[in-house]
């Protein structure tokens, strides 16, 4: 059994790629190549959004480059597509890992009439009904409450399912974090909540967001146990949250676990110089060589499978392959015109917004109203 | 510190003026604000090292400190309760909310708190302090980056609602908002940030809050806006007046409170008005001036009050651009005004 409120992030594998522990034995070679070449198709994902913003081809994007060990190992530790996921808006290797199409992403980020979220959210505000995957709200911890709500209709309705939510360090200051996480301990709801812990919100250290020592003893105030994990070590985030999820799938209640982790890149095309003004040369590079890829490169390399330069660049060309087909299909879908802002305001359409669709429709067409 | 150990906030001499874009202007007014009065602060999110997300405050920390200018934790109630506090307990704090969109967290504290602690408490308490924050759309922000939520708060008694569109009005309205004895909520319209450029004194000045301003004098309609519509609701006056019509264009500045007298005036001469808004049009504050200019001068309206506004719907990220009520359909409402 894994302890709750530990001082130290557990781990299972250090940096160096040695396991500390003994490697639980499901984690064969062949699984650890299964979690890192989705690790990697995600970072290569990064690469293309960010050449794509750089295009104006989209016009937002959050980086997740460092934490695809914490997104990747939270979404094979739950039941894709079973379980309920309330992300945050860096979630994208969570959403991939979980299922959601390569299409669906990438259309969301364009724009496109294949987006499903038909071109209304800002770009990398996914949502995906299939993956029971909830559409992501800029609003940070807003999705905290709705997560509780929906883990008590899971209660409520005596499903075998859990919720999931996610968010930044950041997001646990907001009001909504504290009634969210007191109303699903409250309620003993079956709710996971995980803080992806990449130690700044924009230009804010953890330091300046909270005098707590750290995120995850947080949970006690509101009942629940807190676990404290090395999010950039693959093998203890799904160790961890696997078992977090199973107990909480058990009906003990909601649980938090802080994924402590590191955003390589800067937080969003606002700040695209973050080492200019806010955080040091140093301190990333320090983290560049804490890259969760490498690290389950060089277990590999252990484990005596090693992941040859030519099989790790084909998994490159490959994701970027899967980026440009992606990106053709979405653009070859065309824009959403202007009836997409009247539609799915309501249920219905009531008479008002008949009236002001009518108007549009005769600006933009010429049509008589 | 007393009020009267405030200094004289800018050297210049009267008439000297220099070129400033309106972001320029903001983050000036709140410089000489520190500099001149010890008692503000400037707070917030990212508003330190980074200067704010659309670099408002770039600068500030540096010259004066953490202690007056500092990154708060990411909690808009906390922002705005913490100001309501240092307010009643004497300093002047200018607080920024990152978005207008997030106003949402903080809204107990807006409404609850700071509008209303003068009035509870009989006058003994009070809430001075200011709350700036960017909004509007047309920078493809998608909903949670574009909303107009000025009407939340003009219908809260208690709270000033201000919006500049120059950067004259931004510095003199930021000044006077920071000097004075309410809670003023201080929306930025962010797609003006950079894009307008403007001649502002070197000298101290300030623009009294609840003053309009004639942008545009004309005979034949009245066209009324406030905020990042400005520029276009200018742009469909040259327009008309290329056509021969003669519009007058007023920037309102001030929501609450707003000037009633040079509305009425402008409306009695011209007989016809168009209001000018982006957010949505249900329940939108222009809803207001239209009651007042048809209760006071239903007999001189030559054709009902036209209302140009947001459409009732979430801000749509795609259509972005067609969402906001640009020169065309404010010209277009213009000539359905005077055909009427
Ligand atoms: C309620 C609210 N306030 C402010 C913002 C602006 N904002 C966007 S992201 C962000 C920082 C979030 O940090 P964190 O929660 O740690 O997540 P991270 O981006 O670091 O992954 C802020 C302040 C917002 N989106 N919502």
């Amino acid at each position: 059994m894994i302890q709750p409120f530990t001082s130290d992030p557990l781990q299972w594998v250090a940096e160096d790629g040695r396991p500390i522990r003994e490697l639980p034995a499901r984690f064969t070679p062949g699984v650890l190549r299964d979690l890192y070449r989705e690790m990697v198709r995600a970072r290569e994902f990064d690469k293309k959004l960010v050449t794509l913003l750089r295009q104006g081809r989209t016009t937002f994007y959050a980086q997740a480059s460092g934490m695809e060990a914490t997104q990747v190992g939270l979404a094979r530790s739950i039941r894709a597509g079973h379980d309920w996921v309330w992300p945050y808006y860096r979630d994208h290797a969570l959403a991939l890992a979980l299922g959601v199409p390569m299409l669906d992403l990438v259309s969301q980020c364009l724009g496109t009439n294949s987006d499903l979220c038909r071109g209304r959210q800002m770009p990398h505000h996914f949502g995906a009904a299939r993956q029971n995957l909830v559409s992501i709200s800029s609003s940070i911890a807003s999705q905290v409450p709705p997560a509780a709500g929906n883990a008590m209709a899971q209660k409520y309705l005596g499903v075998d399912e859990i919720t999931v939510c996610t968010f930044g360090d950041g997001a646990t200051s907001e009001g909504d974090w504290h009634a969210g996480m007191n109303m699903a301990g409250a309620a003993q709801a079956p709710c996971l909540f995980v803080c992806e812990n990449n130690q700044w919100a924009i230009s804010t250290n953890l330091r300046a967001q909270t005098a707590s020592e750290n995120i995850h003893i947080k949970a006690k105030a509101y009942g629940m146990p807190g676990y404290y994990v090395d999010g950039n070590d693959i093998v203890a985030v799904i160790e961890v949250l696997s078992q977090v999820a199973e107990q909480v799938r058990a009906g003990n209640g909601p649980a938090l676990v802080e994924c402590l982790t590191y955003r390589i890149g800067s937080h969003s095309n606002a700040d695209a110089d973050a080492e200019k003004n806010y955080r040091t040369r140093e301190e990333v590079n320090a983290w560049l060589a804490r890259d969760p890829i490498v690290r389950v490169e060089r277990l590999l390399d252990h484990l005596g499978a090693p992941v040859s330069a030519e099989e790790r660049a084909d998994l490159i060309s490959a994701a970027h392959r899967e980026v440009d087909e992606a990106v053709l299909k979405a653009e070859a879908s065309g824009q959403p015109d202007w009836r997409i802002m009247f539609e799915d305001v309501y249920a219905d359409l009531p008479v008002h917004l008949r009236e002001q669709a009518a108007f549009l429709r005769a600006e933009q067409e010429g049509v008589q109203a | 510190m007393t009020a009267t150990q405030s200094k004289p906030a800018a050297s210049g001499s009267a008439g000297e003026t220099r070129t400033l874009t309106l972001i320029q202007a903001i983050t000036e007014a709140m410089q000489e604000e520190l500099a001149r009065d010890e008692r503000v602060v400037v707070f917030g999110e990212d508003v330190g090292a980074r200067g704010g997300v659309f670099l408002a405050t770039a600068g500030l920390q540096e010259q004066f400190g953490q202690k007056r200018v500092f990154d708060t934790p990411l909690s808009e109630a906390s922002i705005v309760g913490a100001a309501v506090g240092m307010a009643v307990r004497g300093l002047r704090p200018i607080a920024e909310i990152q978005f207008a969109d997030y106003m949402g967290p903080g809204f107990d504290q807006i409404i609850s708190q700071a509008a209303k602690i003068r009035y509870r408490s009989g006058g003994q308490f009070s809430a001075p302090l200011v709350i700036r924050t960017p909004s509007g759309g047309g920078v493809k922000g998608g909903h949670h980056h574009s909303q107009s939520p000025e009407s939340y708060f003009t219908h809260t008694p208690g709270l000033k609602v201000v919006m500049p569109s120059t950067p004259y009005d931004a510095k003199g309205l930021l000044k006077a908002a920071v000097r004075g004895g309410d809670p003023v909520i201080y929306f930025e319209p962010k797609r003006l940030y950079r894009a307008v450029k403007g001649q502002v004194p070197t000298h101290d000045y300030t623009v009294e809050l609840g003053k309009g301003a004639v942008r545009r004098e004309g005979t034949d309609l009245t066209i009324i806006g406030y905020g990042g519509v400005m520029p276009d609701a200018e742009k469909a006056a040259q327009a008309l007046a290329a056509e021969g019509v003669q519009a007058e264009v007023i920037d309102l500045r001030s929501l609450v409170p707003w000037d009633r007298d040079l509305v009425l005036t402008s409306v009695a001469k011209t007989g016809r008005a168009v209001l000018v808004s982006e957010a949505p049009r249900t329940s939108n504050f222009m809803g207001e001036v239209a009651y007042v200019i048809q209760e006071h001068l239903f007999d001189q309206l030559l054709a009902p009050v036209m209302q140009v506004a947001g459409f009732d719907t979430p801000y749509p990220y795609v259509q972005d651009k067609v969402y906001l009520p640009g020169a065309n359909r404010i010209a277009a409402a213009c000539v359905r005004a005077l055909n009427y």
